[in-house]
């Protein structure tokens, strides 16, 4: 085994180094990116011509953003306890400048979430539930199979226009163009979750007594759970970018509306302040499909187990 | 007892469908016949390949027969037409596999409490059995594992009880023991020997491992290779309660253990 | 052996070609029949919301026969084309680069991934303010919703170069271009051509979409500003035509995949 260098590429071949020695140095490394993308952020809003258009301001971004964040929890804390809160020292203390507003990007980032969580409901649920409707109908799944794939390959975001059209620039609009998006994807899934039984479970429980329905509902379904959610993972994203783009295009709220806004009236900081709060919703989204995978799949072996179940290295 | 016998299988054979453009299949299992009384322990030997599985799927009615016939309780019991197969046959036929086919979702409990559960026998009662199996086996504790979390001997254990819980009147035993180490192969015979003799439950019981067919069996039959039928018969007299790990210092054992293995090969 | 397995088996061949004949059978009625909701639907909801399909297909073919149609789509897929080139040129090449930097890469690494959860259509607006309105913004949408799916699986590609090739390529004597070339570059070639599959019908999409927000040509365009036009005719006739030109791209590729694996042995478990 050759001696290590740092020129050596073992490393970065995928060959991890001893963590031990190096967990506090790469904590230490991620740190000093983020504060160099940071101090990069602000040099440019600083030092280029009109930096402020091109990047925004970083100050300016988060004082909107905290101001706003404030505004909207103080608004929130007086209207769930009233008089007690704005009349108390602390609530009269930090009352924002404009107490009428504020939160402004809590109600834009609700109507978005809204339409990306409509949407993502309406889509999945059907397409979860449509490949175990049709377990026993073989025939049917191969029929519209090729108008499944052709849905799943065909562009839904591109569809847009057609669902503002035929919908308005309200939400329903962004829910029908979210849940057809979502749709797709998830029926696939579902059917490999169907489609991957396991003959033996089966017969173990045929060999028990078990009715067709319960087969269904006690081995089909907890099988294809897994298959499922990787579905939902994958779908995620689509939903918050489809609201998203749908709000681009046409709409009068939603962090998309914001964005555009934004650059229509060339503030770049009004831009970069919603963009922040869609990536966030992202991250929020991510985080809740994970918590929920990780609860309802715990009777999963961990990765590392099932790829050796599964033959791979 | 009941001269009449619990289960019994007639000249079945079984032949795998022909492939197009290929000769006719040969002859899985062809001419079988035994029958198995009520309370015994009948345990059959076969060497690899000897089509035991397949013997154990159509008496369980999960695969069907090219011919003959299967009698349970004096009534005949449909083999030759796939629809018409009754897995199980309603309950009366118990099956454990070669495989622990432990649902990997459910907890210990959750999956020895499954066949209550589908077949609506859940109750106080059931229950209490079902703790009661679970500390028999030496699973207690482990009551809110998952399947992955439990070593393949604990599995073993736990997809046994799931059978032994609801009671059927003829359990199968396809090489249970197979996948374990020596150790965990015994502890476990002697467990099944325990339990079983609290119940007297009908067991056919099929391994390669001539020993333990000794060892377990009040009778054993030997299959030949394919097409598979009986070639040979013995009575084990070894009287019981057996001493599982000392089984072979018994004087009965060595004699047995020739006469079947020059039947084996 | 299970039961069906059994049952199948035992009455193989009449069924299969009953089962082939019931589902092309099936197939063509389920288009027919989707053909006429869509036409009875035209007829119930009115001209505004749902066009003839006579109409549009009459539409089409109007516009491609005085060149029209075929212009917009040309400049999409040019815009397409440059868009994935690009984002496939940086998506292949940051890897290999980062490959060189190992402690910049376990730096740098979680912001990327993070930047993976930013919607980069929500960036339309601003690269609009950055670029202006011509092709830029579009190119950069398009690289980037190319760069990523290419990066993600090339950087994990090469993260799974097996060690012991490498080690072997450098006890014979190969350096670390020749390493790059023979080992490592051969081992993720499926993982890359997987991450192209789905690349390509998203660079037309993007660019689609892109053509939504800013510029006066391409299918998008047309879409959008047929919409603001009420002209649902033209609306119908964009997006059938968007549809088609994406699936017929998606066969192209399936179908070179399937030449492409005929010599090479596919692995199954590559979505990314």
């Amino acid at each position: 085994m050759p001696a290590r260098t740092s020129t050596e590429s073992s490393d970065a071949v995928g060959v991890r180094p001893a963590p031990e020695r190096s967990a506090t140095r790469t904590r230490f490394d991620r740190l000093l990116v983020l504060v160099v993308l940071l101090a990069l952020w602000v040099a440019l809003a600083l030092t280029l011509e009109r930096g402020t258009y091109w990047v925004g301001s970083p100050w300016g971004v988060a004082s909107r953003l905290g101001s706003d964040i404030w505004g909207g929890i103080w608004r929130g804390l007086g209207f769930l306890a009233g008089p007690a809160w704005v009349d108390s020292v602390l609530g009269a203390m930090t009352r924002p400048a404009n107490a009428a507003q504020g939160g402004e990007i809590f109600i834009h980032a609700s109507y978005t979430l809204f339409e990306a969580l409509a949407g993502f409901l309406l889509g999945a649920i059907p397409a979860a539930a449509l490949p175990f409707l049709l377990r026993r109908l073989p025939i049917v799944t191969a029929v519209i199979d090729p108008f499944m794939v052709g849905g799943y390959g065909a562009p839904k975001l591109a569809l847009a226009p057609l669902f503002i059209l035929w919908f308005g620039i309200g939400i329903e609009s962004k829910i029908a163009l979210v849940a057809i998006t979502v749709f797709f994807i998830v029926y696939f899934s579902a059917l490999a979750g169907v489609r991957a039984l396991d003959a033996k479970l089966v017969q173990m429980a045929q060999v028990m007594g078990a009715s067709e329905r319960a087969v269904a509902r006690h081995i089909v379904f907890p099988g294809a759970v897994p298959y499922i959610f990787t579905g939902l993972r994958i779908a995620m994203p689509y939903s918050i970018g489809g609201a998203v783009i749908a709000e681009l295009i046409s709409a009068n709220r939603g962090l998309g509306y914001l964005i555009q806004l934004g650059a229509n009236n060339f503030d770049t900081t009004a831009v970069f302040v919603a963009l922040v709060a869609t990536t966030c919703i992202v991250f929020v989204g991510n985080w809740s499909v994970n918590v929920a995978e990780r609860w309802l799949l715990r009777w999963r072996p961990p990765a590392d187990l099932r790829a050796e179940a599964e033959g791979r290295p | 007892m009941t001269a009449e016998p619990l289960l019994e299988v007639s000249d079945l054979a079984k032949r795998f469908a022909a492939r197009a453009g290929r000769d006719a299949p040969p002859w899985v299992i062809q001419g079988l016949s035994f029958a198995v009384k009520d309370g015994e322990f009948l345990t059959i030997i076969g060497p690899s390949g000897s089509g035991k599985t397949t013997l154990l799927n159509m008496i369980a009615q999960i695969d069907t027969a090219s011919g003959g016939t299967v009698r349970f309780q004096s009534q005949s019991a449909p083999v030759g037409d796939p629809k018409a197969l009754n897995p199980g046959l309603s309950c009366k036929i118990g099956y454990v596999t070669q495989e622990d086919n432990l649902l990997p979702w459910r907890t210990t409990l959750q999956n020895v409490l499954f066949p209550l559960k589908v077949q609506g026998r859940l109750n106080e009662k059931t229950r209490a059995h079902a703790d009661a199996l679970i500390r028999a086996v030496g699973l207690g504790g482990f009551e809110r594992h998952y399947p992955h979390e439990l070593s393949g001997g604990m599995r073993k254990r736990a997809s046994l009880i799931r059978t032994l819980v609801y009671d059927p009147p003829v359990i199968l035993m396809d090489e249970p023991f197979g996948a374990l180490d020596a150790q965990t192969r015994t502890q476990l015979q002697e467990d099944l020997m325990r339990l079983w003799d609290l119940g007297r439950k009908t067991i056919i019981f099929v391994t390669h491992d001539i020993a333990e067919a000794i060892a377990l069996g009040d009778r054993t039959l030997v299959l030949s290779r394919a097409p598979a039928s009986i070639a040979g018969e013995h009575e084990i007299g070894i009287p019981r309660p057996r001493d599982i790990r000392g089984i072979m210092t018994h004087p009965d054992f060595s004699p047995l253990y020739q006469a079947i293995r020059a039947q084996v090969q | 052996m299970t039961t069906t397995q059994g049952a199948l088996e035992y009455t193989a061949e009449p069924r299969i070609r009953w089962r082939q004949h019931a589902v092309t059978f099936g197939r063509i009625a389920f288009a027919l029949l989707l053909l006429a909701g869509w036409k009875i639907g035209a007829d119930v909801a009115g001209p505004v919301y749902a066009a003839d399909p006579v109409k549009v297909a009459q539409r089409i073919v109007e516009d491609t026969a005085n060149g029209t149609l075929l212009r917009h789509i040309y400049v999409t897929v040019r815009l397409a084309a440059i868009g994935f080139a690009i984002g496939c040129f940086f998506g292949v090449a940051l890897p290999f680069l980062l490959r060189l930097l190992p402690r910049l890469t376990n730096a740098v690494e979680p912001y990327i991934m993070a930047s993976v959860g930013v919607p980069k259509y929500a960036l339309i607006p601003l690269f609009i303010l950055w670029f202006g309105i011509d092709d830029a913004p579009k190119l950069w949408l398009v690289g980037l919703l190319v760069f990523y799916p290419v990066f993600i699986a090339v950087f994990a590609g090469i993260r799974n170069v097996d060690a012991r090739l490498v080690n072997m390529a450098r006890v014979a004597g190969a350096g670390e271009v020749a390493i790059a070339r023979e080992v490592v570059w051969n081992s993720l070639l499926p993982f890359f051509f997987a991450s192209l599959k789905i690349a390509l019908p998203r660079a037309v999409s993007a660019a689609i979409i892109g053509e939504f927000l800013v510029g006066n040509e391409g299918l998008g365009y047309l879409i959008e500003y047929s919409r603001q036009n009420f002209d649902t005719t033209g609306v119908f006739a964009g997006v059938v035509v968007a549809t088609a030109l994406v699936l017929v791209i998606n066969a192209v590729l399936v179908w070179i995949d399937r030449r492409l694996s005929a010599w090479r042995p596919v692995e199954r478990d590559m979505e990314l």
